[in-house]
């Protein structure tokens, strides 16, 4: 019989010397809910000590929440140039979303909100932006109220060096914060695991979708991802009733010792993560009875997820398609739990931005998708805004769009477009700065200047948008727009600003944030060091 | 004493006996005893825990130096042994008697070279003679041609489905009315299919490695479905279209495994010419000569996803050049009788066009088709100038490659063809890829992943004195892939990590957490045990109909509540995986509280009893689910047929923590089983007690004997270890 003996232990009277196992260290360092990761245990890990240090990152009361539009987002039939003489009928023949005849686009102001008549999308334009040059498709109108309030943010021309054209590096790149790397590491995972809140906080992150998100993956903390909040808890066998007691079954099973392996030290992080969140959102009302928020100056439902909360329910007050009812489920619980807990940082997201095929103009698949959006950002205003709010109120939360890369200037012989380099990003929220009223409103200048809400989209922009057939327009290859502002400045501003990073976690989270040129923690850098194109570093945004 | 003097007793575990391999397979040290006398009277040792251990027994020595006897005066408890303070001093020192090797093995190989132990294959395993034992069941299953298949036999529904696949009586897209036969599978039918075969087959490891290289050759049948809508194909025809070609090349793939000496060329040929791939990384509409600008979609994953590896041998100027080869490889629709033929025009074949409808629309078989109008036609240089580094070391760094003179250099240099000789490119750059030094190293890196551990990476530096068994056991895979003739065969390559004592021991068991489909088909085969012996169609006490865990009525995961089993659990949908890197293998890319929770409600909705007409508590809102069926009671009495041993709550226990954790170890289990009694011993609130030994034995739904153990078997498959393989 193969037997193994340990050494011989003295049992008299002896001082006990205690050694410390790695699963005690953990044990003792974060009891109370806390979730941290034991990817690596064969030493103190050094997040844990990064978390014993003082700092505000995620704890001075902001939030944020990201959308990824994933596909690639068609930039230039979101926030249109529609002075560029370039953008036009022979270009985007099936895509083409023609100018009101009876509206002078170069007049600054504020954003139009046409009336609607008969239905919500009536008005079959481009929408004036005010900035004298620029557009919104109109089925972004719902951006208009958000715009004109300064809540609103557009930054144009976005993307990074060396630009992918691959939907899978190109998502990855912007998820990690590390474009061009093999790197699968979060960058919101980065900045939760910099924060150290998990060493309080059992759900400092949440992702409402199919799956966890690149952006919250990583190996020292474990971040919930929900595809159903409301299929969020056991269902028991035999019955119901006999949940509480399968839950206590998995909390002993927690507790108990076992060998460490690779991947035990994940399970029994993810599982301790699970009881606590089980506990944590069975008492947050997720279930469709309780969607009864709705919009002060419309009466609209705020979260259209089914026909009958779609407006009204009425063809006349449709706020999106028909096929959003479970984006915005997915929104709804991610509004819930960022305003109904602790956690910080929120994470949903929107598929079917790949339009090679039919893309559609003033109505279509994209216009389609372009109605959530902006339905969204003018939701999550409201409900932020209004008496429902609770532990985030809009002024401290931001909402950011992410989104691969832009699409081609030119459509192509499918009536859609294909991949291109640098897109749009919408940043929303109460503290964003935006449009500051209508004096100069196409200025986009230093602090204090009054500004548009849209950032390197126009000619009178730091980094001109150019038009004509050798223009922005056609930048790269003779067919993309190339970029004038890279991604990782405005989520590293965001992250330094809104969530109060120090620049040494920022740097953490984006790696070289503040050594490379071309991010640049100054405003208006300069050219970016890897191929000279004219670069603005950060453009504050928030 | 001081701390110096105590560390004498911190010495090395003793082992007492030699390991029952000969491959190097060795227990790890044992454990660490600490503690010492508590206030109370008691003293209580604390000890680090042991892998697998099976029995656990304190002994005693006092003075040092006596003969050391058992001491049964204390109890274990997770990791801790408490007893009465003994008069005087004494030493004490613990003895682990670790799960035997045969038996570590079984649980090892039953979770890795197939979806999941079943009760029948751990009685034979456990044997462990002759025939019946894990080294045997590793030699049987690595030679499938050897192995008499009857998973047709087990379920009506394989049989039901195969009849539905294939193109050769009724070509796609058929006539409209048809319905049944050939052609007529569609989406849902082949993942069904495939989820029947991992529950069922016999050829255990052949089902594994058809869906890492349907998995790893990643095609999406969404986007083969697109392509039909555009080819102007309505209503269901795009998506049994789309089936059709997954069919036909994961058959390609299965057929080639079944040949002793195949190769990873094999299976990388079948994907390049599979139309499935051909659209599904824009090869399809690719073009070369200028303008154009070939697509470089397909270009860039054959090296960074399916031959070498991310940034492994290759740079973006070698995707670029690389890309104008492959244009031409498209797809048409060709007569049945050209489908192999790549250079055939497209059909002329029209459905009924003399009937009442005068259907005009062509049909024929999609296939893989060459347009050298749209090749580029010149000369090409991938990988211009490129040596293998010197980390490979020998032979990569000393042998030629291809048409090269120096030693190392791996240039591959593709003359200007013209007509349909301009295929030829693709397939000089196919076998050039096939065994270059990085393929074997990434695709290595691959199966190791899949069979030991997720700890596997590329990038090892082969030369230096400094390995770990890792390194080690990749470069083991290489030198059996580099030492097959003809090279490249596979299964050398699973041999030398089957007969790895990293994989025969403890770093091979348990390291890797079951993807939502290993997770879904070692639950019901867990339970799984024929109720005759025949093992046919309706005599297992657990099945499955396939559909059960893939079908989802309509939509993503969010609508209507009617998702699968594995959509809900993390996103899987058999063979329509949209990303081409394909599904993770890594813990990581599957387990958060969300999934787990979707986890522990599968099991939940499996192990509810079937019946209940109207009631959606067993399906949970989704009806497929109702498909998923067990009757643990029924396993129970068939196991334990000692009536007392029926109302014995720790038989029971320890029954079933033998099935479903068969590579932990008694002594490992200890607490679990004092969770599996107390689960046993208290009502359904878990608040009263409610002794098992006084419930009516029986498996009549609603009962409380049966709600009681199907309770229990859904708890302990609701524990951590239950996710591992």
């Amino acid at each position: 019989m193969k037997t193994n003996l340990s050494s011989p232990f003295p049992t008299h009277s002896l001082p006990c010397i205690n050694t410390i196992t790695r699963r005690d260290f953990l044990a003792r360092t974060l009891r109370g809910g806390a979730a941290l990761g034991l990817a690596a245990l064969t030493q103190v890990p050094p997040f844990a000590r990064r978390a014993l240090a003082e700092n505000n990152l995620g704890r001075n009361g902001k939030k944020l929440l990201f959308i990824f539009l994933r596909g690639a987002n068609d930039a230039l039939n979101s926030c249109i140039p529609i002075l560029d003489p370039s953008y036009n009928n022979t270009n985007r023949p099936n895509l083409f979303i023609p100018p009101d005849a009876a509206t002078n686009y170069a007049t600054a102001g504020a954003c139009d909100f046409p009336t609607a008549s008969g239905n919500q999308f009536s008005y079959a334009n481009a929408i004036r932006l005010g900035n004298g040059f620029s557009a919104l498709h109109p089925s972004l109108r719902f951006l208009a109220p958000v715009y004109n309030a300064g809540d609103l943010a557009m930054v144009h021309r976005v993307g990074y060096p060396r630009q992918s054209r691959s939907h899978f590096d190109s998502q990855a790149y912007w998820e990690t914060g590390e474009p061009n790397s093999v790197v699968r590491e979060g960058v919101f995972y980065r900045t939760l695991l910099e924060s150290g809140l998990y060493a309080t906080n059992p759900l400092a992150g949440i992702s409402i979708a199919s799956s966890l998100p690149t952006s919250l993956q990583g190996s020292q903390l474990a971040v919930t991802n929900l595809s159903d909040p409301t299929r969020y808890d056991l269902l028991g066998t035999p019955s119901p009733t006999a949940d509480q007691k399968l839950m206590n079954s998995i909390l002993a099973g927690n507790n108990v010792g076992f060998a460490d392996k690779r991947s035990r030290g994940l399970l029994t992080l993810q599982h301790e993560n699970l009881v606590n969140t089980l506990n944590l959102f069975s008492t947050i009302h997720f279930d469709e009875a309780d969607n009864t928020f709705t919009d002060p100056a419309t009466g609209f439902y705020l979260f259209p997820t089914t026909g009958m909360k779609n407006g009204l329910g009425t063809a006349a007050t449709n706020v999106v398609d028909n096929g959003a009812y479970g984006f915005f489920q997915g929104l709804k619980a991610a509004a819930l739990i960022l305003n109904k807990t602790d956690a910080v940082i929120a994470g949903v997201e929107m598929s079917g931005f790949d339009t090679h095929n039919n893309q559609g103009g003033v109505t279509g698949d994209h216009a389609d998708l372009q109605k959530r959006i902006a339905w969204a950002i003018y939701a999550l205003r409201q409900y932020f805004s209004g008496s429902e709010a609770d532990k985030v109120a809009w002024n401290n939360l931001c909402v950011v769009t992410l989104t691969e890369f832009g699409r081609t200037t030119i459509q192509n012989s499918n009536n859609g477009t294909d991949h291109a380099e640098a897109g749009l990003m919408w940043v929303a929220g109460g503290g964003v700065k935006g449009y500051s009223g209508p004096e100069n409103a196409y200025v986009k200048g230093t602090n204090g200047v009054r500004r548009s809400g849209l950032i390197a989209g126009a000619p009178g922009d730091t980094i001109p948008w150019v038009t004509g057939g050798s223009g922005s327009m056609f930048g790269v290859a003779g067919r993309y727009l190339s970029r004038a502002v890279d991604y990782r400045s405005v989520l590293g501003e965001i992250i330094r600003e809104h969530l109060d990073a120090t620049p040494t976690q920022v740097s953490n989270i984006i790696p070289g944030y503040a050594t490379e040129p071309e991010l640049g923690a100054q405003m208006m850098a300069n050219n970016s060091s890897v191929d000279g194109t004219p670069i603005m570093g950060e453009v504050d945004v928030v | 004493m001081n701390t110096s003097n105590f560390g004498l007793f911190l010495g090395v575990g003793l082992l007492t006996t030699l390991p029952a391999l000969a491959d190097g397979y060795t227990d790890p040290a044992a454990p660490t005893l600490t503690g010492g006398p508590a206030s109370n009277a008691q003293h209580r040792l604390s000890f680090t825990p042991y892998p697998s251990a099976d029995v656990l027994r304190m002994l005693r020595s006092e003075p040092l130096g006596a003969p050391w006897i058992e001491d049964v005066s204390g109890v274990f408890s997770n990791l801790t042994w408490t007893a009465s303070a003994p008069a005087g001093n004494a030493f004490h020192r613990l003895e682990v008697q670790p799960l035997g090797s045969n038996a570590l093995l079984t649980a090892t190989v039953l979770n890795k070279l197939g979806y999941g132990p079943t009760p029948e294959l751990l009685d034979r395993l456990w044997q462990n003679s002759g025939n019946n034992s894990a080294a045997a069941w590793i030699a049987e299953q690595s030679a499938p041609e050897t192995i008499t298949e009857r998973a047709g036999l087990a379920h009506t529904n394989i049989a039901f489905i195969q009849s539905r696949f294939g193109t050769a009586t009724n070509p796609i897209p058929g006539s409209l009315a048809i319905n049944s036969g050939p052609g007529t599978a569609s989406t849902t039918d082949i993942q069904a299919w495939l989820a029947l075969n991992a529950v069922f087959a016999d050829r255990q490891l052949h089902e594994v490695l058809t869906q890492f290289w349907e998995n790893h050759f990643v095609t999406w049948m969404g986007k083969s479905a697109n392509f039909f809508i555009g080819a102007q194909y309505r209503d269901g025809f795009p998506q049994r279209a789309a089936c059709e070609w997954e069919w036909r090349e994961v058959s390609r793939w299965r057929e080639a495994m079944l040949r002793t000496n195949w190769t990873f060329y094999d299976m990388l040929r079948i994907s390049a010419e599979s139309p499935a791939m051909i659209t599904y990384l824009d090869t399809a509409t690719s073009r070369g000569n200028p303008p154009n600008i070939p697509n470089e979609n397909f270009s860039r994953e054959l090296l960074e996803l399916f031959t070498v590896g991310v940034d492994n041998g290759y740079d973006q100027t070698d995707i670029v050049a690389m890309a104008p080869c492959w244009t031409g490889w498209t797809v048409q629709l060709v007569n049945a009788t050209n489908a192999l033929n790549p250079f055939a025009p497209q059909s002329t074949v029209k459905i009924d066009p003399a009937g009442p409808n005068a259907f005009t629309n062509l049909v024929g078989v999609w296939a893989m088709n060459f347009m050298f109008n749209r090749h580029a036609t010149g000369a090409k240089t991938i990988f211009p100038g490129k040596t293998v580094p010197a980390r490979f070391g020998p032979p990569y760094t000393t042998k030629t490659y291809g048409a090269n003179a120096t030693a190392g250099l791996y240039e591959l240099v593709i003359p200007a063809r013209t007509t349909t000789n301009g295929i030829v490119d693709g397939y000089d750059i196919i076998t050039h890829l096939a065994d270059l030094p990085f393929t074997q190293e990434y695709m290595s890196v691959k199966l190791c992943r899949l069979f030991v551990h997720d700890g596997f990476a590329t990038g090892y530096n082969f030369t230096d004195a400094a390995t770990t068994p890792e390194e080690d056991l990749v470069r083991a895979c290489m030198a059996a892939w580099e030492g097959a003739s003809p090279k490249g065969q596979m299964r050398p390559v699973l041999t030398a990590i089957f007969n790895s004592a990293l994989f025969r021991g403890h770093g091979g068991n348990a390291h890797k957490v079951k993807t939502p489909l290993e997770f879904c088909a070692s639950a019901i085969r867990a339970l799984r045990q024929s109720t005759n012996g025949t093992g046919n169609h309706g005599t297992w006490l657990a099945y499955t109909d396939g559909y059960g865990l893939t079908f989802s009525q309509g939509g993503d995961a969010r609508s209507q509540g009617n998702a699968s089993a594995l959509m809900r659990i993390g996103g899987m949908s058999l063979f329509n995986r949209e990303a081409p890197d394909g599904y993770p293998e890594n813990a990581s890319g599957w387990v958060d509280a969300g999934s787990l929770a979707e986890r522990i409600r599968f099991i939940s909705s499996l192990c509810k009893p079937a019946a209940g007409t109207g009631s959606t508590s067993k399906n949970d809102q989704n009806t497929s689910l109702l498909s998923n069926v067990t009757d643990p009671v029924r396993l129970l009495l068939l196991r334990l047929p000692v009536v007392a041993d029926q109302h014995d709550a720790g038989k029971v226990a320890d029954l079933f923590l033998g099935l479903l954790f068969p590579g932990e170890g008694r002594a490992s289990l200890d607490a679990y089983r004092h969770i599996a009694l107390n689960y046993l011993n208290t009502d359904d609130t878990g608040n009263s007690p409610s002794l098992f030994s006084g419930l009516t034995i029986s498996n009549a739904s609603g009962s409380a004997y049966d709600n009681r153990v199907r309770g229990l078997v859904a708890m302990l498959m609701s524990l951590q270890r239950f996710h591992e393989q």
